[in-house]
């Protein structure tokens, strides 16, 4: 019968972190819920009822274990939210880049736009090296998917780094094609095309998968 | 739970504190007290009380250790602090001042009956 206790408590933690707290926590309740249950077979209760009585003691647990899992949860909020900035500078800097070129029409403008996307491109690599794995929050079938596509995600790395070094040579190719046309007011065009053989390159990864 | 549930749940965490005035106790001992005094009319729910020794930990208002059973496996103490003790005083004189003014209010009523 204490086995089921264990196993009862074992799966009401099956969500929660594995901190020290938790542990603590969850070994507390499997003590005191022991002593409650072997109180009530004292009194005469059978096996079943006692278990019964003791599981519904416990009440809803489930603000008790989110208030352990919490922090953590609210840890990887800020990750997302550096994460989704770094992002947006990067993007920002690659369409800037050309910028100086323009402006200064020398090799300090162009050196300034290898600057720029070097920058760009060493934040879009920062942020994929340190982005957390991520963690089912719950059993729902959502937090399945988002794992699912998170793992999905990690086997893309290829089509990813394809993606990646496939933007730089856009940005090679718009600033070629601009200086040897000097349309510069139809040449962002480059970049439109760019976004759809990106997608087309990423559709026929999953595609193959 | 046959005692209005409402009316107890703001006042859970002075109960604990009350029990442990008394003296160290772990989880059960101190919900079995507390079923005790109160006829078997109130029980603190498991999560409940171990949200209330969380939170009341983490305010400093008591520390918890590990005992040291030779037999059977380990409880999870709870001592009162100092600032548990003070903490303990002042929600107690909040209660009462409380207490008097709803008997004062829900008192009003009874006039209104005997006229």
């Amino acid at each position: 019968m204490n086995e089921k206790l264990r196993h009862y408590i074992d799966d009401l933690f099956a969500n929660a972190p594995s901190t020290v707290r938790a542990v603590e926590l969850k070994e507390e309740m499997y003590q005191n819920l022991t002593d409650k249950y072997n109180d009530l077979i004292t009194e005469g209760k059978s096996e079943e009822s006692a278990f019964n009585i003791a599981i519904a003691s416990i009440g809803d647990v489930d603000s008790l274990i989110s208030s352990l899992t919490g922090d953590k949860r609210a840890e990887s909020e800020t990750g997302k939210k550096r994460s989704a900035l770094l992002t947006a500078i990067a993007i920002a800097l690659y369409i800037l880049s050309p910028v100086p070129v323009i402006l200064i029409q020398n090799e300090m403008g162009v050196m300034m736009l290898f600057l720029f996307v070097a920058v760009a491109t060493a934040m879009l690599i920062y942020n994929g090296v340190t982005r957390e794995r991520y963690v089912k929050a719950d059993d729902t079938m959502v937090e399945d998917f988002k794992e699912w596509k998170h793992h999905g995600r990690q086997k893309n790395k290829a089509a990813e780094a394809i993606v990646g070094s496939f933007w730089l040579i856009a940005v090679c190719v718009y600033i070629v094609v601009s200086f040897m046309t000097g349309a510069w007011h139809i040449t962002w065009i480059i970049f439109l095309i760019a976004a759809a053989i990106a997608s087309l390159i990423r559709g026929l990864f999953m595609l193959k998968q | 739970m046959s005692v209005a549930s409402e009316l107890i749940r703001g006042n859970t965490e002075t109960i604990i504190l009350a029990q442990l005035m008394k003296g160290d106790g772990y989880g059960y001992m101190v919900n079995k007290s507390i079923l005790s005094l109160t006829g078997g009319k109130f029980e603190l729910k498991e999560a409940t009380l171990y949200t209330a020794f969380r939170r009341l930990e983490d305010a400093g208002c008591i520390v918890s250790y590990w005992g040291d059973e030779t037999t059977g496996a380990r409880r999870r103490y709870y001592s009162i602090t100092d600032l548990g003790r003070e903490s303990y005083r002042l929600r107690k004189k909040e209660w009462e001042t409380a207490e008097a003014v709803i008997d004062k209010l829900l008192a009003e009523g009874e006039k209104g009956v005997s006229k």
